[in-house]
């Protein structure tokens, strides 16, 4: 609670900072905003709350997910750079305009009722569709925001009918009313609880960007300016995986024998159609997309098994997940404006390659040790973050037996560290004219506490346990 | 079809009412998605909001049928004109869709309309059956309404106002002028 009204107050704050002259100012007072909600997030630790008639709940849980989604985007907002190399940016908007989409993310993780979960999703799905088009003369980013809005907007009004079925169904919008419904599933359930339960299914699994809905996630993550896709394929994806996990578990453990088979399925063929289309990608920026859906697969494993385990995977792997994807576009951030500084080549398609990589390690030691060391994590190589992640996730799937699902799983893990190794080659083994890149303080410093979040948290995975 | 007669004659005037404007929400909605002008979609579509707003008022929600009329037949279509107006669209314009196009969406609509059949005739004794003992005829008026927002969902209803702004943030920064934007 205390950062939903923090956060919201900030953002204005920040909207009117965007009066001053100077723009220097605005990247220290985002960041310190961010603290200060990070802090205030902690103040109920040990609490369980339930705020405004069972609107708003915190717990440990919950404040773990904020905690998660607040770091993400004090790394990402860090990784900006206060926008300073492009003219017509306008980073008082864009900080104030991520503040309020955490207002939306934190809802989303907190919420014990329907309303609210609509309200949240919506909050942080059109900041997102206004971020995605920040960059106005760039036709690809105007395609990426139009597609984005118009399938987003359609999947918004699936979850809706969804929401307003199962209310139809339960007379609800509780977690709690519609579990109490649902705790009657022996003497059979009315049809429309089920569409409508399979309906927000389809709403949720799309923003999260499962298979069969994840059309949009590689033109959208390509088109955007990279530092908004670090920030969209990190805080977005953590507060739809809290939503699902919250939603699945409070309300509808009665009838997992209806959605845990869909769910399987989904996972199975978000791992198979993200890993093996990302093989196939020319593109680092369009290979990152289809891998965040290969991660969205992973971490539904732990949501269609839903046992005791599953909230500390989630927890653990998209905390995993999230540092190690901040810091590769970090890295791809610099490249790309590296190169295009060398070439003079207004093509970014060509500066976003696996080519604009070679030999980038022998210059630059810390860019080489950072994006190797987080591709090594989304690969799951054991001694990093994400090796744990990916181990919790499939103990998940062993408990409750889903052994098909874990060959799929291992075997496209397999399939995934092809090509996260193609960029670890390239940068190390390949040779190319790479200059030392310049890179600022605050870089450095974000970096370097990625790599030793990365490795840390892989080296000794027990620090997170016994937090929640 | 004597049994259709006979379910007719048991029909009170709100039956009758409730025939005639479904009858005209599906023939309008019909024409929004048909309509190859679009403009006469636009009109269409107003058509719908309409008979939409007159089902509400025969669920006894009649500030909710007010507001769909403002708000969605009024200040949404005029946005839509607008932009239509705008971008004035010409027949040549438009887009031939390929055969191919046309087929698949004909076999994934075909099924939709397959299985909703299906299911509804499988399952239509399991649908919830409305009832009109113990209705709160006042549940739909403003008062009630406003109970409710401000009292146990004052907090959505609060943050609903961070959405707006957050719509109204990013409606000005990407509208705004830039230097070298041509002028209309």
């Amino acid at each position: 609670m205390f950062p939903i009204v923090l956060l919201s107050v900030f953002a204005v704050v920040l909207l009117f900072l965007g009066f001053l002259k100077s723009r220097s100012v605005l990247l220290p007072a985002t960041l310190l905003f961010l603290v200060a909600a990070l802090v205030a997030n902690f103040l109920d630790w040990n609490k369980t709350y339930l705020y405004f008639n069972s609107m708003l709940r915190t717990d440990n849980l919950s404040m773990v997910f904020t905690a998660i989604v607040l770091l993400s985007s004090f790394l990402v907002v860090a990784l900006s750079g206060s926008f300073e190399d492009d003219e017509a940016a306008q980073p008082a908007e864009y900080y104030a305009i991520i503040l309020f989409s955490l207002v939306g993310a934190i809802m989303m993780i907190g919420y014990e009722n329907l309303v609210m979960l609509f309200v949240g999703v919506e909050i942080l799905s059109v900041a997102m569709y206004i971020l995605t088009g920040s960059d106005k003369r760039n036709l690809r980013s105007n395609e990426a925001a139009l597609k984005y809005f118009l399938m987003g907007a359609f999947a918004t009004g699936i979850m809706l009918f969804g929401m307003a079925l199962l209310y139809g169904a339960s007379g609800s919008f509780t977690l709690a009313g519609i579990a109490s419904y649902a705790s009657h599933a022996q003497q059979g359930l009315s049809l429309i609880f089920y569409v409508g339960l399979l309906m927000l299914l389809v709403g949720l699994l799309f923003k999260v960007s499962a298979a069969p809905f994840h059309f949009w996630t590689p033109d959208v993550y390509d088109g955007a300016p990279t530092i908004f896709t670090a920030y969209m394929s990190t805080v977005v994806k953590t507060a739809g995986f809290a939503a699902l996990l919250h939603l699945l578990a409070a309300s509808f453990t009665y009838v997992y024998s209806f959605w845990g088979i869909i769910l399987a399925v989904v996972t199975a063929i978000t791992l198979i159609a993200g890993n093996v289309t990302a093989v196939y990608q020319n593109s680092f920026k369009r290979m990152m997309a289809y891998s965040s859906i290969s991660h969205a697969g992973y971490l539904l494993i732990g949501l269609a098994a839903l046992s005791a385990q599953s909230r500390q995977a989630i927890v653990f792997y998209s905390l995993a997940y999230s540092i190690a994807t901040i810091s590769a576009f970090g890295v791809l951030m610099l490249v790309t404006r590296q190169r295009g500084m060398q070439t003079l080549s207004s093509n970014p398609l060509s500066n976003e390659s696996f080519d604009a990589f070679n030999g980038l390690a022998k210059q630059n030691p810390l860019l080489g040790l950072a994006m190797a060391t987080s591709m090594l994590s989304l690969a799951g190589i054991p001694l990093t973050a994400g090796f744990w992640g990916k181990f919790y996730m499939f103990s998940t799937a062993v408990e409750r037996g889903q052994i098909w699902l874990l060959v799929v799983a291992v075997l496209m893990s397999a399939v995934g560290i092809y090509y996260y190794f193609r960029v670890i080659i390239a940068m190390y083994f390949r040779d190319g004219a790479t200059e030392p890149i310049r890179i600022s303080p605050v870089f450095r410093y974000v970096l370097v506490a990625a790599i030793i979040l990365t490795i840390g948290l892989g080296v000794a995975p027990g620090l997170l346990q016994g937090l929640f | 079809m004597t049994e259709f007669l006979a379910f007719f004659k048991t029909l009170t005037p709100t039956g009758y009412l409730f025939l005639l404007l479904t009858a005209l929400t599906v023939i309008s909605a019909m024409g929004v998605v048909t309509a190859r002008n679009p403009i006469y979609s636009v009109l269409a579509l107003i058509a719908t909001f309409f008979c939409l707003s007159g089902h509400y008022i025969l669920l006894n929600a009649q500030f909710l049928a007010a507001v769909n009329i403002i708000v969605y037949a009024g200040a949404i279509m005029v946005l839509f004109l607008f932009t239509i107006m705008f971008l004035n669209l010409r027949r040549e314009d438009e887009e031939a869709k390929t055969n191919l196009t046309k087929i698949a969406s004909v076999i994934v609509g075909g099924t939709l309309m397959v299985m909703l059949i299906m299911i509804f005739r499988a399952k239509s004794s399991q649908l919830p059956v409305g009832s009109t003992v113990g209705f709160e005829p006042n549940t739909g008026m403003v008062e009630n309404l406003g109970h409710l927002l401000y009292g146990s969902y004052i907090l959505p209803f609060e943050l609903a106002s961070v959405l707006f702004l957050i719509a109204m943030v990013g409606a000005v920064m990407l509208g705004k002028r830039e230097a070298g934007d041509r002028h209309f």
